[in-house]
Order: C-alpha cells, then sequence, then structure tokens
C-alpha cells in the first residue's frame, strides 16, 4: 500500500526545472531515503510534497490527512530566540485535534510527558528551546511530530549537527513509527546512517530520479556501506523505471 | 505621612478628567503591551513605529471631515492603517523587495501626506494634538471608545494566541496544518493598528507607540518566558500610565510625554540592573561563567 504516490512530476524553481518525469510511490510503513548532491532537488521535492511548491506538470497524490503530514524542518528555519519551553513545542503537536481554540487536558499533558520520558528529554520539559543543543532541540522537534501522530513525515537532514547518542534514539523513534504504519521520507547524506535505517531509496540526480534498493548503494569490494552513492547514475531508461 | 500621600496619589483622581485619564491608561495598558511583546519577538519593533504614521492621514482626513470626532478619526486612522500594510505587503510581494523597505517608503509617504493634510484644514495647535496626544482632554465617548477596542484587542489576541505563538516560532508548521500563517500575521498587524488609534487621543499617533513598545522591551530584562513577559509588560505599563500622569498633574508636565518617560525610564533602570542580559547581569555571568545556563 502507498499513500503518497509521484506521477510524471515535474517542479520548477525561478522558471528553471529542477527535476522531470518523477514517477513512484513511497510504501507505507517504510522509511525512505532521499539522496543526491547538494542543488539536486531534494529540497524542492520535499517542498511539493508537503504542498508548498505547485508542480509544473504531473501530480503527487498524497492520501494522508494534511494535518497528519508532519515535517521536520533544519534547525535554521526555527527562530530560536522565541521564549518557548520543550513542553510547550510538544504541546503544540496537539494541533490537528485541538487547533487554535481548545484547551489542553490532563491526558495530552500525559502524553506530552510520556513522549519526553521516551526521548529522554524529561528533564528539559521547562527548558527553553534557545538553551538547548542541536540534538536535545531535534527530539522535542520529534517529540511534536509524535504528539501529532503523524501518518506521513518528511525529514530533512535530521541527523546533521546532532550528538550520536541523539541519532540513536531518533532512529528507533523512526523506526517504531514506520512499524505503525506511518510512511516516513528522510533526506540523508551519510551512507552509513542510510544503510541502517532506509527499506527504499529515491535517487535524485541530474533532474531525474531513480529508485533504488538499499543494497546498490554498498560498496561492491567490503560490503560497508559505501562513501557516497556511485555517480553518474545512467538515467537513459528513465521512463521505464519500476516503482521500487 | 499619610496626609502627603493622599495629596500626591489620591486627591488628583478627584477631578473627573483625571479619572477618565486614568482609566483610559488602564485600558490601554492591558492592550497595548501584550502586542508590542509580540513585535519585539518577531523582531519587528520598529513596526509599531511605522504604523503609527501610516494612521495619520486617515485621522487627518477625519479631522477635516468632521472635526475633533473621535470616532471619525478613528475609522480613519484603522482605515489607512489597513490600507497602507496591505499596500505595504502586495508592494513588496510584486516587487520582492524586502517588505521593510515598502513599508518604510509607504510610512514616510504617509507621514507627509497626514501632517500636510492636517496643515491644510486646521492650526498648529491642532497638528500638535494629533501628533502628540491629550490625555487629560479625554472626555466620556472617548473613553467607551478606548476601552471598547482595547477589549475588543485583548479577546481578538486571545483567539489567535496559540496560532500566533506557533507562527513566530514555525511558520511552515502551522501552513502544514493547513492556517494560513499571513491570515494570522494579518489579524496581528490589524490589532496593531487598531490600538494604535485607540491610543492616539490620549498619547497621540508618535507617543501611543511608547506604551505598546516600552513596557516589552523592559520586561525583556525580566523575564525569558512568555507569559512572564506579558504580564510584566502589562503592570510596568499600568504603573508608568499613573506614574506618568500624577507627574504631569502635579509638576505640569505634558501628560503623554510624562507616561512615556516614566515607562523610558524602567526601561534605562532595567537595561542597567536587570535579571536577564542587563549590563549588571551580564558582569556577573562573566564573573562566574561555571554557573551560566547550560547549553550542552
Amino acid at each position: 500500500m502507498a499513500r503518497l504516490t509521484l506521477q510524471d512530476l515535474q517542479l520548477a524553481r525561478g522558471g528553471q526545472t529542477v527535476l522531470e518525469h518523477l514517477d513512484g510511490s513511497f510504501q507505507d510503513g517504510a522509511i525512505t531515503a532521499l539522496i543526491g548532491a547538494n542543488g539536486a532537488g531534494k529540497s524542492t521535492l520535499i517542498s511539493a510534497l508537503m504542498g508548498m511548491l505547485p508542480p509544473v506538470a504531473g501530480r503527487v497524490a498524497c492520501e494522508v490527512s494534511r494535518e497528519r503530514c508532519a515535517w521536520l524542518p533544519q534547525q535554521l528555519a526555527l527562530d530560536l530566540t522565541f521564549p518557548m519551553s520543550v513542553e510547550e513545542l510538544i504541546m503544540t503537536g496537539t494541533w490537528p485535534s485541538h487547533g487554535a481554540l481548545k484547551g489542553y487536558c490532563a491526558a495530552h499533558y500525559r502524553r506530552g510527558r510520556e513522549i519526553m520520558a521516551r526521548l529522554g528529554i524529561s528533564h528539559l520539559a521547562h527548558r527553553q528551546l534557545g538553551e538547548l543543543s542541536g540534538g536535545q532541540r531535534q527530539r522535542a522537534l520529534i517529540g511534536r511530530t509524535l504528539m501529532q501522530e503523524a501518518e506521513l513525515l518528511l525529514l530533512d537532514e535530521p541527523f546533521a549537527n546532532v550528538d550520536g547518542e541523539t541519532v540513536e534514539v531518533m532512529m528507533e523513534v523512526l523506526r517504531d513509527m514506520a512499524a505503525a504504519g506511518a510512511t516516513i521520507l528522510v533526506v540523508l547524506h551519510d551512507m552509513e546512517q542510510l544503510s541502517r535505517l532506509a527499506d527504499d531509496v529515491l535517487l535524485l540526480a541530474g533532474g531525474h530520479g531513480r529508485w533504488v534498493g538499499t543494497e546498490a548503494l554498498l560498496d561492491h569490494h567490503t560490503g560497508q556501506p559505501a562513501r557516497a552513492p556511485r555517480l553518474p547514475i545512467d538515467f537513459s531508461d528513465i521512463h521505464h523505471a519500476g516503482t521500487a | 505621612m499619610l496626609a502627603l500621600l493622599d495629596a500626591w496619589l489620591l486627591a488628583p483622581f478627584e477631578y473627573g478628567f483625571m479619572n477618565r485619564a486614568a482609566v483610559a491608561g488602564l485600558a490601554l495598558s492591558l492592550a497595548a503591551p501584550p502586542l508590542g511583546v509580540f513585535l519585539m519577538l518577531r523582531g519587528m519593533s520598529l513596526i509599531g513605529d511605522a504604523m503609527s504614521h501610516a494612521i495619520l492621514p486617515g485621522i487627518a482626513l477625519g479631522f477635516l471631515f468632521a472635526g475633533f470626532s473621535l470616532p471619525i478619526m478613528s475609522l480613519g486612522g484603522i482605515l489607512s492603517g489597513l490600507v497602507v500594510a496591505v499596500l505595504a505587503g502586495s508592494v513588496s510581494q510584486m516587487t520582492g523587495h524586502r517588505e521593510d523597505s515598502a513599508m518604510a517608503s509607504f510610512f514616510l509617504i504617509s507621514l507627509a501626506a497626514g501632517v500636510m493634510l492636517v496643515s491644510l484644514g486646521g492650526s498648529s495647535v491642532d497638528l500638535t494634538h494629533v501628533l502628540f496626544g491629550s490625555v487629560l482632554a479625554v472626555d466620556t465617548t472617548a473613553l467607551l471608545l478606548i476601552t471598547g477596542i482595547a477589549t475588543l484587542i485583548v479577546l481578538m489576541l486571545a483567539i489567535i494566541f496559540r496560532a500566533l505563538v506557533v507562527e513566530c516560532l514555525d511558520p511552515l508548521f502551522l501552513r502544514g496544518q493547513g492556517v494560513r500563517g499571513g491570515l494570522v500575521h494579518g489579524v496581528f498587524l490589524g490589532l496593531v493598528v487598531l490600538n494604535l488609534t485607540a491610543g492616539f487621543q490620549t498619547l497621540g499617533t508618535l507617543m501611543a507607540v511608547g506604551l505598546m513598545m516600552l513596557p516589552a522591551t523592559t520586561a525583556r530584562f525580566w523575564s525569558q518566558r512568555l507569559e512572564g513577559l506579558i504580564a510584566l509588560a502589562i503592570v510596568i505599563a499600568l504603573v508608568a500610565n499613573l506614574g506618568g500622569l500624577l507627574l504631569s498633574f502635579h509638576l505640569s508636565l505634558p501628560s503623554g510625554p510624562a507616561i512615556i518617560l516614566t515607562a523610558g525610564l524602567a526601561y534605562v533602570l532595567s537595561a542597567l540592573f536587570g535579571r536577564h542580559n542587563s549590563l549588571v547581569a551580564r558582569h556577573r555571568l562573566r564573573a562566574a561563567p561555571l554557573n551560566t545556563p547550560s547549553t550542552d
């Protein structure tokens, strides 16, 4: 089953086509890694999946309701000088059920505390976001998506500038979310993290996308994850590319 | 001693005009500082100033058509403030220029147009009144209008509060939830315009910004939590209002500047001695680096 599919998608930025003839579906309950060099169109694709960039041609078919779509932005997109505590941030994840007006009840606060305990940030509940390290902040942000009960989760380089322990905690959480049926799409650069996390890989290069299995990214000689995907990949048969 | 206190603090309020001025100040002190806190946190501290220029042409037009009729002048102010805000936003969207440059241009044009209009239709006394207000000339109609607008602002702010907070921190999250961030932002700017039009009668278009921004920037030196900032800013505004009024009464000073200068004094003292990021607090941090808030 796939609730998120791409149909002959063409995307452009500033009048310049970035990606074209993009097909395929993101499997439910699977983690798909989105990889490619800088400028290959990863962020453009994410914007289109979030519905923030209308396609030039083709379409993104998404059956997940809008409020259950979550996105973990790069931290630069947040105004970290704004006074908000970790608990308050996580509670904003109740937006789908509570909206702008409904008050939080005890059950939701309890759920918030459970989420913080699972992410190992209970002791930071009342700390301001601006006082946290990159890793702690990333855990708080993933806490918000847990609160949101996200069914489609898009993550843009979630492990950049994050400590090793946080990477482990987050990988575990993402795995659990996928096991519960969520569709997860994550932009990654690190091949080792990719091989541990991803079930499926969408490689973007030269304006095209290619679905490749994770094993395609292993080094032929060592069997270990390659340091970088072997590029360029032949896209001559792109129109016949399967949908993984 | 008690007699002295009574003469200084209570006796002035036996006059009706002082009572009305105090109630108007109280209403404005509840409505303006929370808006100022959000403007400050969004890095838009100077927008209030710009907006105060934007309402001037409308107030001037109202004045030309209806004389010193507060409801008409306020309506004009609200309309011209909103028109300028929308125009500035559209020009910035159409030309790709930053919004602040478009706003600066429109607000300067507004100020010049406003001053020109008032001068055409009235005397320099009228101009001074519009620019700097006259808190002691608040009549019952003005009082009703001011308290009505203040109540509306507090209610509206309560309604958009959560959306506004989320939009400040992470606008994309709100957009992902299907709420148009621009809408929240627009309503918020509308409230700022409303507040300035409520404030211009007592403090003038230029001074009304002071009651919005100074308590907010002062509170920043004492609290790092949103609720704390808002509560503190309101208290500071209340004290500055009453203090300024009493000073102007006893020392025969113009009331608007006296109120704003009282708030200004609180700002300077807080910048020197406040709990967070004041000169003294920073000095203390340097002396004890191990006790600084952990950033790990």
